[in-house]
């Protein structure tokens, strides 16, 4: 049985996978809209005076970060389910995987931009009468978050990768759906590549749009 | 306006002030002056307490900055500080940088407090600067930026850690003078300087610092010209001997 590549089915597949593209996208955007609340905060809580805010938050990002994504996604779409006895809409499962595993990633991002942030900013702000909050809002705060946005969009492009796991638990996302055309006409090759082909062209899309911020970023820190 | 009693700092085992005590008066200029390590940093930064004094007493303007009950926001702000490296905020304008004080801690508006602000980089001869920000600025400059900034806050003393010691030789002209016109107007100042000069010429007490306390105090002209203790006659030889 002699494998003939059909450029046309590619052609055909593209439309019938922009359902599962849109919610990819929602997932990713959403999820790390969350995740970057979460992290934010499990960063600070990090570098916080509270023994007990640094230990959980500590405990919640070695957790993360040390067990599989697709482990957390089935834990949580069919373990926590059977705990709870309540069934989470696929799309809401999706958006929380991705929220909580990124926001373990991210809050070593903050915490790492914070502490790079010289002391003597910190001392400065303090001196002027600032509380430790304002200091932090005012003055860290802004400085930090322009150190975080090339690590952030590096997770932006990891997490969007990412979400193809959630296939696995029936979440319609880009994978999934490419899954379900190759169950109708068994093109494989060509469906895959064409789905490939579609992730390849969002990160790249991000990581051009990243360079560019980057380069207004460093234009406005030299002025 | 500042007493510090009994003064104990400890880093870990390293002891580093080892009982201070010192009064400075309303309007008084005191210059401490010492070599490297002795401790002179950790004095200033105990008065307004970025560090925490390990034991004895500082009170600044009535505020016993030890006691726990004690506002430290509000005592910082009667405490003003220079520092070294000028520590501006880098993503905000000059006067931005000296208006943040006025604005969050002493809850002016916005308007109220940049024409304090402009009225204070008027004074420092920085009013066409207001726009800029600190990476444009030279060490001078930003120096001079700081001290506005410390005054937006209208401090009763400002502390100045080595205020000269990170410009090149051509700018510590333009930041003495500032400090001087503020001397002539009766501001109280602690000043950690490596500057001679200015010791002999403003100061009404000089302080010589080693080894964690407090080796000679007095009028910068006995000071100077007679030096009893030993190692001070042996640090004034070498600074006069490197400058
Ligand atoms: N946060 C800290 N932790 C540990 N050791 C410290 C700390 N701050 C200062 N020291 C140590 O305390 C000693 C005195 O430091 P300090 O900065 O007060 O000296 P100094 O007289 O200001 O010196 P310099 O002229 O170099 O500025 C030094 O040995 C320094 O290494
Ligand atoms: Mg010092």
């Amino acid at each position: 049985m002699a494998f003939n590549f059909d450029p046309g089915v590619m052609l055909d597949t593209l439309p019938m996978l922009m359902r599962g593209l849109k919610w990819t996208a929602l997932i990713t955007v959403g999820g790390l809209f969350f995740g970057f609340i979460l992290g934010a905060g499990a960063g600070l809580m990090k570098l916080s005076r509270g023994w007990a805010a640094r230990k959980f938050a500590g405990a919640y990002v070695e957790t993360i970060r040390g067990t599989p994504m697709l482990v957390q996604a089935m834990f949580l779409y069919f373990g926590v389910p059977m705990a709870l006895g309540l069934r989470i809409p696929p799309l809401v499962a999706g958006i929380v995987v991705i929220a909580v595993n990124s926001g373990a990633y991210i809050a070593e991002i903050v915490r790492g931009a914070v502490q790079s942030i010289n002391i003597g900013q910190f001392e400065a702000g303090r001196s002027i009468g600032l509380t430790r909050a304002q200091t932090m809002r005012y003055v860290i705060w802004p400085q930090a978050f322009r150190r975080m946005i090339p690590p952030l969009g590096n997770q932006f492009i990891i997490s969007l990768k990412d979400t193809s796991l959630l296939a696995v638990i029936g979440v319609g996302e880009l994978l999934r759906t490419g899954q379900e055309i190759v169950a109708v006409n068994f093109r494989a090759f060509e469906v895959y590549l064409t789905v490939g082909l579609v992730y390849l062209c969002m990160t790249m899309a991000i990581a051009h749009a990243l360079r560019r911020v980057e380069k207004r970023l460093a234009a406005r820190v030299r002025r | 306006m500042i007493t510090i009693e009994n003064l104990h700092k400890n880093f870990g085992g390293l002891k580093v002030l080892r009982g201070i005590s010192l009064h400075v008066d309303k309007g008084q200029v005191v210059c401490i002056i010492g070599p490297s390590g002795s401790g002179k940093s950790t004095v200033l930064r105990c008065i307004n307490r970025l560090e925490r004094p390990t034991s004895g007493r500082v009170v600044v303007d009535g505020h016993d900055i030890t006691d726990p009950s004690t506002n430290i926001n509000l005592v910082r702000t009667e405490a003003g500080m220079v520092f070294q490296q000028f520590n501006l905020f880098p993503h905000m304008s000059v006067l931005e940088n000296v208006t943040l004080g006025p604005r969050k801690v002493r809850r002016l508006e916005r308007g109220q407090a940049e024409k304090l602000g402009l009225e204070l980089l008027a004074k420092v001869g920085l009013a066409d600067k207001a726009a800029s920000y600190p990476d444009q600025l030279s060490g001078g400059q930003k120096q001079r930026v700081a001290i506005a900034r410390a005054l937006a806050l209208q401090p009763k003393v400002i502390l100045f850690d080595e205020p000269t010691s990170a410009l090149d030789p051509e700018l510590v002209g333009e930041v003495l003078e500032v400090m001087k016109r503020l001397a002539r107007e009766g501001m109280t100042m602690v000043v950690v300087t490596h500057e001679m000069g200015f010791a002999k010429e403003v100061a009404d007490r000089v302080i010589f610092v080693d080894q964690g306390v407090i080796q000679e105090d007095g009028p910068p002209h006995e000071f100077f010209s007679n030096p009893r203790n030993p190692r001070l006659r042996d640090f004034l030889g070498k600074v006069v001997s490197h400058t």
